[in-house]
């Protein structure tokens, strides 16, 4: 067990590039940070599992379900790793957790209080929310400081660009599809660009600790600019146009300026008062409680002895 | 009139496709995962076929794979006047004890997934305690355990169940080879 004797101390060790471990004698902001941030991001992780699963039976052939069947155990699975390294911090245990997710006492990325109403939204869902999550989970590996958040982003990442690649596939598939599918595909991305654009966060403040103490890599502003700049020619060449009337190239740098960010919709979602927040719990809960059974029956079948 | 496929270009295809990478893990290739079998070419020489052994039946990188495999086929024979013919094999099984050492390691040190190959104990890829305890059969993908290292304190994901060894080893010691997917349901259950 390491400790260090003041937060200078700390902070030139994660400065130097070191990683903490869970036995280290952390400062405690620093563990409340780390477990914060790692239990936002397994209750998305959660979340979009859930949303994932309710296209198991609507998508379209075969294919399209064994990925919504694959993407949904990759998300729970994500979650189920995510909460038992937050639950080993100490702050919370993994059923304090869940039962706080379900009341609605703590979040979930905005993307999740949203409704997925046709097969073009779930591409669309695929292609800009799972490329923007994937950006600022490689912004947080690239020099995570928590070990063991850093080794399961290690996999995490690589699942998910597994996912944008599917992603791309089928927008590809749509661009070249009927001129109904075109537009299925056109309505999607209408109502995702925002969300996703959102999903990266208002910019960061000035002296944000999730910064300084090597949580994230990059701010928030960065990496939002990255993936428009990256979406705008990759959706224009494909022929979708994007849902921002002020979207613009700047005639200097030819790089694309978005309109005014409506940030008011994403304070919303965050404190469940999205357009979907209520239902989405709600499912949450039903989910959860109607699993029950099977939760205490594997609890009776391993406390009997062999 | 019968023609073979010239020797040049069944070996040109498998040192192409055995560089094709997993979907998932862009630095390990199928041939050290030990999903590839065989590149041979057809009596009639028409066709390089190329075997691959899937790591799981519902695995659903299988379809990226395949496409992979015959873009790299393709590639290696470009000009020649020869079709690909890539299929999934369901003989052998494929088992843990087919992951090259060199990608075990890698998966280790990389990924911080073990391998827990026959008749052995998996180690933390992490602190090399051995006192893994098992936490769920399976984790973000079908084909990988969820285990708990207390000794470091880190979730482990594991390629190759407690259990499947012995599964494995009872199917493949069976001269009619591995039974059937659902054999076991559809046999008498005795009440």
């Amino acid at each position: 067990m390491r400790s260090w004797d003041s937060m200078e101390d700390f902070e030139a060790f994660l400065d130097g590039g070191g990683l903490v471990e869970p036995d280290d004698d952390m400062p405690d902001a620093y563990r409340q940070a780390v477990f914060r941030f790692i239990e936002l991001h397994a209750n998305s992780e959660y979340m979009g599992g859930l949303t994932e699963r309710d296209w198991i039976a609507k998508a379209p052939g075969l294919t399209n379900k064994l990925t919504a069947l694959a993407k949904t155990q990759d998300e729970i699975g994500h979650a189920h790793l995510l909460y038992m390294v937050a639950a080993d911090m100490g702050v919370k245990t993994r059923d304090e957790m869940t039962a706080d997710l379900l009341a609605g006492r703590t979040t979930f990325h905005n993307v999740f209080h949203y409704r997925a109403y046709s097969w073009g939204d779930q591409i669309a869902i695929a292609y800009l929310v799972d490329a923007a999550a994937l950006a600022s989970q490689q912004a947080v590996f690239k020099n995570c400081s928590y070990g063991p958040y850093k080794r399961i982003l290690r996999r995490i990442i690589a699942e998910e660009g597994f996912h944008m690649r599917n992603g791309e596939e089928l927008l590809l598939k749509m661009a070249k599809g009927t001129q109904q599918q075109h537009d299925m595909m056109q309505e999607g991305l209408d109502r995702w660009w925002w969300p996703a654009v959102q999903l990266f966060g208002p910019d960061s403040p000035p002296n944000d600790v999730l910064l300084r103490w090597h949580i994230k890599s990059e701010r928030n502003e960065v990496l939002r600019d990255r993936f428009v700049q990256k979406m705008v020619p990759q959706l224009q060449a494909a022929g979708f146009t994007i849902p921002d009337p002020d979207l613009h190239q700047d005639p200097d740098t030819g790089r694309w300026v978005s309109g005014e960010i409506d940030w008011e919709a994403l304070k919303a979602a965050i404190a469940g008062r999205g357009p979907d927040s209520e239902r989405r719990l709600r499912d949450a809960r039903n989910a959860w409680d109607g699993a029950s059974w099977v939760r205490d029956a594997l609890d009776e079948a391993a406390a009997v002895p062999a | 009139m019968s023609r073979a496929v010239p020797a040049g270009v069944v070996a040109a295809v498998r040192r192409s496709v055995s560089m094709v990478c997993d979907p998932e893990y862009p630095e390990v290739t199928i041939a050290e995962l030990g999903i590839l079998e065989r590149v041979s070419s057809s009596d009639d020489g028409s066709t390089v076929r190329i075997e691959l052994v899937p790591t799981m039946l519902g695995c659903p990188a299988l379809d990226v794979i395949a496409r992979d495999v015959t873009d790299a086929a393709r590639a290696a024979c470009a000009g020649a006047d020869i079709s690909i013919e890539v299929a999934f094999v369901d003989n052998p099984v494929w088992t843990p004890d087919r992951i090259a050492p060199s990608a075990v390691s890698f998966l280790a040190r990389e990924y911080s997934v073990a391998v827990r190959r026959r008749s052995a104990t998996a180690s933390c890829p992490i602190c090399g305690g051995t006192a893994l305890e098992h936490r769920s059969d399976f984790g973000p993908t079908p084909c990988r355990s969820v285990e708990w290292c207390p000794q470091c304190r880190n979730p482990v994901e594991v390629v190759g169940r407690v259990e499947f060894p012995a599964a494995m080893e009872a199917a493949q010691s069976d001269p009619a080879g591995p039974a059937p997917m659902g054999a076991a349901q559809s046999s008498p259950v005795p009440v």
